[in-house]
């Protein structure tokens, strides 16, 4: 293959496509081609640290390549183009949307929200995903991943302070009974192991881990999905950041050794058996909480420019991403190694953990040191930016890159990407009836993976740590409920006890629904994060929203065409909500080879993460009933349909119809129930989604040890919906209240006109009874109900 | 020299029925385990300095033994080791190397973590072919089962 690579200008498409291959750039014959002509332009054969350059930053996880490019959508005859999908739907609604409380937005690592009732910190959120590292080594992978979305967190602006780790997993189910492919590891050996990675890195690094959520499906048997989050906190005059010309180039934290090396561009290849040990790696946490406390210290002392995150792609991403305007020169024979063994371009692509780049004037360097070495944390000096516009990478007199910025970050050729959609056929006809009583199939869907109790992996995260975690992920009276946001109040980053100000986050997922209709998944994966915000009192009019797409391969006209519709889902929901996107992240090539040969797609998964304001965390709320006698609300209109639901699963119900979400219906309801919780009238708050309205019922009832005397024939409802609808059916934009008795005169005032009904009272009784007029639909004891949901996952 | 930490016996009963469980579910019912954590600590040094850290570093002496050589005491088992392998990092092995520096004065020249499962159960061959199933991870670890 040598041989091969020294005639690199020369080669044909086939040997181009051979090279790739043996290097694992993952670069298309196009791209390829592009990389080919600029070699030729500049007339020299290039050196393999610039190819590996060129692949990573290149690649579809640097790069987002799909998203950005441009699309050419048909349906129904009618056919739609996007120059770049991305820019035309989620950009567009922020744009459109202006907030001022957005400070940041898809410019750096995280979008950045105005936080504190002094205006003085920024709230900054990403989510990113680490899925094809976790199906290979769900430990590592999953340790990496948070390892790099809080390093995402650490280097935006000039670093924000970690307060909140999210994490939300896909898994296939864990009794499910396909052969699995040779180099597969089963779904519980995944779920364990990157439960166990996100637990030991957050819990060790001091950052509370305290909302997500776990989505079983067989479409993730081969390709799981990890997403992981952080939330941190900036002073809003450190958002800004600049490199200049003579900054010193400073890598902060791990030292650089072998592992990891081809990450970015693994991420866009299919897992097989081929796939290599050194594309994972296992994480460090004690190394990035050194990074942590060095860069806290080092920024309110002014002492850097600039910085960002090592992830995908190591030095050469990172680097060259600081560098896009200017220029850099990088001396590799300076990086501290973990081996010796190891080559220049090697050291350029490393995607080693818990390293940081940092410009720092030369003048500052000596008061940086000082912090670094009090703080037992690694450094090395790797060169300056210069003002030349070239990349230049050298190992002692060996020139390993020397590149324009131009070319590295704009050469990149797009491709118009067909699109296509062909939905299922929906029917609509009345559920079949089931022989099974209402009980009987509430006590199933209670103890089905995606509804049931998830406390053996949240109470392994130390959700407490940092003292900031008002409302918890699990709640009630034995604090064991399933909670519908998290409320921090972030005294530990701002030092201010006297600012009651936190922020509630929370998420919405429904990938069962985009099977059916990508663009109703995102209305309701929308609808339902803003709910569970309300449902915390959190202020929704502030909401800020992150997309983080995963897909199986976009080279499929169907999977895109499930895309473009997503993504015009997201614009509508973000102008409806007044909701604006602030950052994303996508992920691809989510399939692999199944035990007979066949490619195995994931379903298209879009999560929606949701942050909000909750102006006094003191006045917050949870989703447990809490005294005998209150009255029960339910709001919002129950809508016929059974698709997207949990039901739909169990049962051969013969409806797949999705109600579809009526956003300026659910908006004005949510903006009256908001103000009856500001003025305290609401004393618990839940929403209705997987499983549908009877266990909604259920979980606030065992979660707060009441019974409740409920009869749903006052709720709003379409005509003609049925029992079935009504109990399990999951239409969106439905939530159950109890209302303080002593308010509720105050309350109905609230929301006059809006499809809100009394559906009862909450009791002392140990027993919920449900009926509709007459009819007794069932009843049964609390604790009997919270045995069915209580089953251990892990 | 592995320094070899398990949990007395007294409050070890969660860990051993959990790692039953996952066995039986795998397909092996086990009639007896015991679980260990072993530290590889590669340094020519004497007994007497590898019983200080395992007294002293390595254990919590209200709830775990240690030993550099005995094996807990469960007839007719199988001995499970699970390694990372070279190649891939160890941060308890390198973290533990630091704490070793700071507490002797001297590195040693590497140590490696690892795991024992010792399990009473029918078939050796059943047990490695499980064990690849749910503990290991052919990518990342290097494993051995042998009988006591």
């Amino acid at each position: 293959m040598k041989d091969l690579f020294s005639k690199f200008t020369s080669l044909s498409e086939k040997d181009l496509v051979k090279i790739d291959a043996a290097y694992g750039w993952s670069l298309n014959a196009a791209e390829l081609k592009q990389a080919q002509r600029y070699f030729r332009k500049i007339k020299r054969e290039p050196a393999r640290g610039e190819l590996e350059s060129i692949a990573q930053t290149w690649s579809e996880h640097c790069k987002h390549k799909t998203f950005s490019g441009p699309v050419r959508f048909s349906r129904r005859g009618k056919v739609k183009k996007y120059k770049n999908l991305f820019k035309e739907t989620i950009v567009k609604a922020t744009r459109e949307l202006d907030k001022p409380w957005c400070l940041s937005v898809f410019t750096d690592n995280a979008g950045i929200v105005e936080f504190g009732a002094d205006r003085k910190w920024g709230l900054a959120f990403k989510a990113e995903t680490h899925n094809h590292p976790c199906a290979v080594e769900p430990y590592g992978g999953a340790e990496t991943g948070v390892g790099g979305v809080i390093r995402d967190i650490l280097g935006v602006g000039l670093g924000a302070k970690p307060v909140l780790n999210t994490d939300n997993f896909c898994f296939g189910r864990l009794d499910s009974k396909m052969k699995l492919p040779k180099n597969a590891l089963g779904a519980e050996r995944v779920f364990r192991g990157v439960v166990e990675g996100v637990r030991d890195y957050g819990n060790r690094i001091g950052i509370p881990t305290a909302s997500g959520g776990i989505y079983f499906d067989d479409g993730y048997l081969l390709n799981p999905l990890v997403y992981v989050g952080c939330v941190g906190l900036i002073p809003a005059d450190k958002i800004e950041k600049k490199v200049r010309p003579g900054d010193l180039i400073l890598s902060i934290g791990g030292r650089t050794g072998r592992d990891g090396i081809h990450g970015a561009t693994f991420s866009s290849a299919n897992i097989d058996e081929e796939t290599s040990a050194s594309a994972v790696q296992i994480g460090h946490a004690v190394n990035e909480k050194k990074v942590l406390d060095v860069l806290m210290r080092a920024r309110d002392l002014g002492l850097y420019d600039a910085l960002t995150d090592c992830g995908a792609g190591g030095f050469s991403s990172a680097i060259g991403e600081l560098a896009s305007g200017t220029g850099a020169h990088v001396r590799l024979e300076n990086a501290a190694l973990k081996d010796t063994k190891i080559e220049p371009w090697e050291i350029w692509v490393s995607e080693s953990q818990e390293r940081m780049i940092l410009a720092v004037p030369p003048k500052k360097l000596a008061a940086l040191e000082d912090i670094l070495n009090s703080e037992n944390c690694e450094y090395c000096v790797l060169g300056e930016f210069t003002s030349n516009n070239r990349l230049l990478v050298t190992f002692n007199s060996e020139v390993v890159v020397d590149l324009t910025m131009d070319f590295l970050h704009e050469g990149v050729p797009s491709f118009e990407k067909p699109a296509v959609f062909s939905a299922p056929r929906v029917s609509g006809r009345a559920p079949r009836k089931n022989k099974k009583t209402c009980l009987q199939v509430l006590k199933e869907l209670l103890a089905h993976p995606n509804i049931c109790s998830r406390h053996s992996v949240i109470t392994q995260y130390d959700h407490e740590v940092q003292g900031g975690t008002v409302i918890k992920p699990l709640q009630g009276k034995s604090g064991d409920g399933p909670g519908d946001a998290t409320v921090i109040w972030p005294h530990s980053a701002t030092g201010n006890i006297g600012d009651f100000s936190g922020f509630a986050v929370t998420h919405g997922f429904n990938p069962a629904a985009g099977r059916l209709d990508p663009y109703q998944m995102t209305l309701w994966s929308v609808d339902e994060a803003v709910r569970n915000l309300l449902c915390s009192g959190a202020e929704i009019s502030r909401t800020a929203l992150l997309d983080n797409f995963c897909a199986a391969s976009p080279k499929d006209p169907q999977v895109m065409g499930g895309l473009v519709l997503a993504a015009e889902g997201c614009y509508d929901a973000a102008i409806g909500y007044g909701a604006p996107f602030i950052s994303g992240k996508d992920s691809f090539y989510n399939q692999s080879k199944d035990a007979a040969g066949k490619d195995y797609p994931i379903p298209l998964s879009l999560l929606i993460s949701a942050i909000a304001p909750v102006e006094d965390i003191r006045r917050a709320i949870t989703m447990n009933f809490k005294e005998a006698g209150d009255p029960v609300y339910l709001a919002g209109l129950n809508q016929k349909g059974m698709g997207g639901s949990v039901y739909g699963e169990l049962y051969d119900c013969g409806n797949n119809r999705m109600g579809p979400v009526n956003i300026k219906a659910a908006v004005k309801l949510y903006n009256a129930l908001l103000k009856a919780i500001k003025k305290g009238h609401v004393r618990a708050a839940h929403d209705v989604s997987q499983g549908g309205l009877a266990v909604t019922l259920a979980e606030m009832a065992f979660s707060g040890g009441l019974g409740a005397k409920l009869d749903l024939g006052a709720a709003a409802a379409e005509k003609g919906l049925s029992d079935t609808e009504l109990l399990f059916g999951e239409s969106p934009s439905r939530l159950v209240l109890e209302v303080a008795k002593g308010a509720e005169a105050e309350f109905v005032k609230l929301v006059k006109g809006l499809p809100v009904g009394k559906i009862g009272s909450v009791d002392d009784g140990r027993s919920l009874s449900v009926k509709t007029g007459r009819r007794p639909l069932f009843s049964e004891d609390v604790n009997a109900l919270k045995a069915c949901w209580k089953r251990e996952l892990l | 020299m592995i320094i070899e930490v398990w949990t007395k016996e007294k409050y070890a009963k969660n860990e051993e029925a959990g790692f039953a469980a996952r066995m039986a579910r795998a397909g092996l019912p086990i009639k007896a385990a015991r679980l260990s954590r072993l530290y590889k600590v590669e340094a020519p040094w004497t007994r007497t300095e590898f019983n200080r850290l395992g007294a002293e570093l390595l254990t919590d002496n209200i709830t775990e033994h240690y030993s550099i050589s005995k094996r807990p005491g469960i007839k007719g088992c199988y001995r499970v080791e699970i390694w990372l392998k070279n190649s891939a990092t160890d941060v308890v092995g390198e973290s533990v190397k630091e704490a070793v520096h700071d507490m002797l004065g001297r590195s040693p020249a590497g140590v490696r973590f690892g795991r024992a499962y010792y399990a009473r159960c029918a078939s050796g061959e059943k047990l490695r072919a499980v064990i690849s199933k749910t503990l290991m991870n052919e990518v990342v670890n290097v494993c051995s089962v042998n009988k006591l």
